[in-house]
């Protein structure tokens, strides 16, 4: 035994004694270019859990003999509390990368620390990318003080989301799409008591939906809101000049509630909308559990997605409908932001003399080398084109390394940075295809198309409106749940009493700080 | 027969303790249950096929009734997942060599009751243990050092643990000090007491400690994410990070990067895959994990 010890202890000695040289290794070692300007890059994943591009990567090559630009990248974490940590640790040490990917929150308090360049000249020397990415909006959302601090570049697709009903079952009861909330809950009653399903069994719900609250969609959250724009409630403000404040002031908004309440009572929403998650929601309608929901187009119809449902309902078929009109004819969806996603320069960089050369580099992005490149990977290893000119996955040799092939991802990590929602690659992401046992033709792209023509709420900015404090945003979402569950009575005196002592709390605050933001930012329609 | 009748009033349990044997043992039961149930669920989705994720269960809890190694065959065909965990075992490596190599003789110092400012050096010790200096002074010394992008980053700044240097440190002072007094007398110096005569009686706490050691290393998530920039430097936790993220991705894309396997499974595949090291490491050393801190909790 003493000799084991001795020999763990000698190990452990080497073992410690070798670390340093060893595990001090990394890629700070490496050596710049001869001539080449390094620009250090963090920049947000397209596909966070496939890994960066590899270092012999052609597109860090094209980077050097084009531009002579040594390219560092570093992939941000994946969650954005996570981001900001890394950035905000960095940015303490003045240790902020060339250019990277930033929260506007993050950014604002960066800016008056003196970390961030402002980038209001750089848009004339960037002409196709700022053709392509920037309009007025989006060169809006990044300015403090009159000038501009970030790049916001084109992020998710909006108003990708809609009102889906489940056709077959409103065929089985002989019943027709709802128009407005009266009809909707009669349909609502039908899907949950008149077994839409012909199973034979009380196992079907007329709404589907779970709590996915937002800043810009407080509570009951995302799922319900085309319930809620029925009433002219929908989302966390109205940012009408004539109205703007917090919804929850409105009294279309007690209105909703009183409609969501009766959902709840009669109980013909799914019982577990508290306590599902995302992935339990979505699996609770491929489940056939419900016949109406708020889904996004491609969580909906793209092909794996769609594919379970497609197995377990294959005469199943979902379509987008209008949203229901309430008593005073309003209908919306739900509100819609413009999303963003802002890359900045460190101060750093500008004193460091980078900034002309990091607007050479997002403009060789924008352009057609660099767009494909970085998009798709390079044609005829990642991608071919079609007849119509869209990249697509067939006939590469090897279809692993195709775009959407496993191995093929890793070139495409800086898709984000080079996309602007354009056709190219929407029907690229969005391809038709034929479901696996019904033979339907599907399009996530169809799908979307659609849902972007019913109505809406114009909200853009709102997200970026001042938050309540966790104690009065716990209060605020807690006491909701409980007039819809029933531990507080939902009544006119009730509700006036709990607004009050919301006000008291908080709320009013809250909805002066936001009114006052949206107004100095422009924000009101 | 007095001494009989004394032993056997111990071995006979009465009503009460039988209840309450039968209370802890349900007790028990019931903590299995409630840890087994998340891993055992863990496990069988990892296992499920494709088509039957995000459909009914179909009686798929207990054991599934089509069994699918889809994830875990993209998973080790990952070269991400692979580098991921080499790293993982470089920062779990060097991370328990380079702690105990300073916590031991630190401990041993401590543990010597002549040593001279004995009581201020210990609360130097414990001042920064209380009193946190938080996330930024670390990140400015971390920098300073030129350690930012470096695997070292994530294990030396939390080398020393000061809870596992006090807990060793009461091992050793738990040590008969008539063994140094007669290793002193032979004249050994310190360095010759600790190596010859305290190490070697020391197995239980350096094992304890170890494992509490490479333990933290090898679910260091955040360190990892603060200090390394470099892709081919992230260990397990981040790219588990990365996986567990991935829950609304097949919302933008027809794919994801672990080709055909699916997500929900790529996902569990990957948390018990990374639980492995430690699931086999644990039944080794926990003869050694109670000895060790309990003897480390109670001095003299």
């Amino acid at each position: 035994m003493r000799k084991h010890m001795s020999m763990l202890l000698v190990l452990v000695a080497i073992l410690a004694l070798i670390a340093p040289p060893l595990f001090s290794q990394g890629a700070a070692d490496k050596k710049a270019s001869e001539g080449a300007t390094v620009i250090e890059l963090w920049y947000g994943a397209a596909v966070t859990e496939a890994g960066p591009p590899p270092e012999d990567w052609v597109g860090f090559q094209i980077i050097k003999d084009k531009l002579n630009i040594d390219l560092r990248i570093t992939a941000l974490p994946s969650s954005e509390g996570d981001q900001d940590v890394k950035i905000q640790a960095a940015a303490a040490a003045n240790n902020l990368p060339d250019l990277f990917m930033v929260r506007r929150d993050v950014l604002a308090r960066l800016v008056p620390q003196g970390l961030i360049a402002s980038v209001d000249d750089l848009y004339a020397k960037m002409p196709i990318r700022t053709a392509n990415h920037y309009d007025e909006v989006s060169r809006r959302n990044a300015v403090f003080n009159g000038k501009s601090y970030g790049l916001s570049d084109p992020g998710a697709i909006i108003k990708n989301e809609g009102l889906l009903i489940r056709k077959d079952w409103l065929d089985n009861l002989g019943l027709t799409v709802p128009k407005t909330t009266d009809e909707l809950f009669a349909v609502m009653r039908a899907f949950t008591f008149n077994d839409p399903d012909r199973n034979g069994k009380n196992d079907t719900w007329g709404y589907g939906s779970f709590e996915e609250v937002g800043n810009y969609e407080a509570w009951p959250g995302r799922r319900l809101q085309p319930i809620f724009g029925a009433f002219d409630a929908d989302g966390t403000w109205d940012m009408t000049t004539s109205n703007a404040g917090l919804s929850v002031f409105k009294d279309g908004f007690y209105d909703a509630m009183t409609y969501l309440k009766r959902m709840v009572d009669e109980g013909v929403i799914d019982p577990n909308w508290l306590s599902y998650k995302k992935d339990d929601f979505r699996a609770a309608w491929k489940q056939g559990r419900f016949g109406i929901m708020r889904e996004q187009n491609a969580a909906f119809a793209a092909e794996s997605n769609y594919a379970p449902f497609d197995q377990n309902f294959p005469n199943g078929e979902w379509i987008v409908i209008d949203p229901p009109k309430g008593p005073k004819g309003h209908a919306s969806i739900g509100p819609y932001t413009a999303n963003f996603r802002v890359y900045a320069i460190s101060a750093k960089a500008e004193k460091a003399g980078k900034k002309d050369k990091i607007a050479e580099l997002l403009e060789w992005m924008a352009s057609d080398e660099g767009y494909f490149l970085l998009g798709w990977g390079v044609e005829g290893v990642n991608y071919t084109f079609d007849a119509n000119g869209i990249p697509v996955a067939d006939g590469v040799p090897n279809p692993e390394y195709s775009f959407t092939g496993a191995k093929g991802q890793v070139v495409t990590q800086l898709r984000n940075m080079v996309f602007y929602n354009g056709d190219v690659e929407l029907y690229a992401r969005y391809p038709t295809y034929t479901t696996a046992v019904s033979k339907k033709q599907m399009s996530a792209l169809d799908v979307m198309r659609e849902m972007q023509t019913k109505d809406w709420t114009p909200s853009v900015g709102s997200d970026t409106l001042p938050t309540p404090n966790a104690d009065l945003k716990r209060f605020y979402e807690q006491s909701l749940s409980e007039f819809i569950t029933g531990k507080r009575v939902l009544n006119r005196a009730n509700w006036n009493a709990w607004l009050d002592e919301f006000k008291k709390l908080g709320g009013q605050a809250w909805n002066d700080a936001g009114v006052a933001f949206a107004k100095e930012n422009n924000l009101l329609n | 027969m007095v001494k009989k009748r004394q032993t056997s009033a111990i071995i006979v349990a009465t009503k009460s303790d039988k209840l309450f044997d039968l209370l802890v043992n349900l007790f028990l039961l019931f903590m299995l249950i409630v840890i087994t149930i998340p891993l055992w669920s863990t496990i069988t989705l990892s296992f499920r096929p494709n088509a039957y994720i995000g459909s009914n269960l179909q009686g798929m809890f207990l054991a599934p009734w089509k069994w699918s190694t889809a994830a875990y065959k993209a998973l080790l065909g990952n070269a991400g997942f692979i580098s991921a965990f080499k790293n993982s075992f470089k920062i779990l490596i060097g991370g328990v060599a380079t702690s105990l190599f300073l916590t031991i003789p630190l401990a041993y110092v401590l543990s010597i009751q002549s040593l001279p400012g004995r009581r201020y050096l210990t609360i130097l010790i414990i001042v920064p243990y209380v009193f946190n200096v938080g996330l930024i002074p670390t990140y400015l010394l971390v920098t300073k050092l030129g350690l930012i992008d470096k695997i070292m980053a994530v294990f030396l700044p939390g080398a020393i643990s000061t809870y596992n240097t006090l807990i060793m440190r009461s091992f050793f002072e738990g040590i008969p000090n008539e063994l140094k007094e007669s290793a002193r007398i032979d004249g050994a110096s310190e360095i010759r007491i600790l190596l010859m005569v305290i190490l070697p009686l020391s197995k239980a706490i350096i094992m304890t400690i170890g494992l509490f050691y490479g333990v933290g290393f090898w679910n260091d998530f955040f360190h990892a994410m603060l200090y390394l920039n470099s892709n081919k430097l992230q260990p397990l936790p981040i790219l588990l990070r990365n996986i567990l993220m991935a829950s609304g991705m097949n919302e933008f894309v027809e794919v994801h990067a672990f080709g055909d396997a699916p997500i929900a499974a790529i996902k569990a595949a990957s948390v018990f895959m990374s639980a492995i090291p430690m699931i086999i490491a644990y039944p080794f050393i926990q003869k050694y994990f109670t000895k060790g801190t309990l003897l480390g909790s109670v001095k003299g």
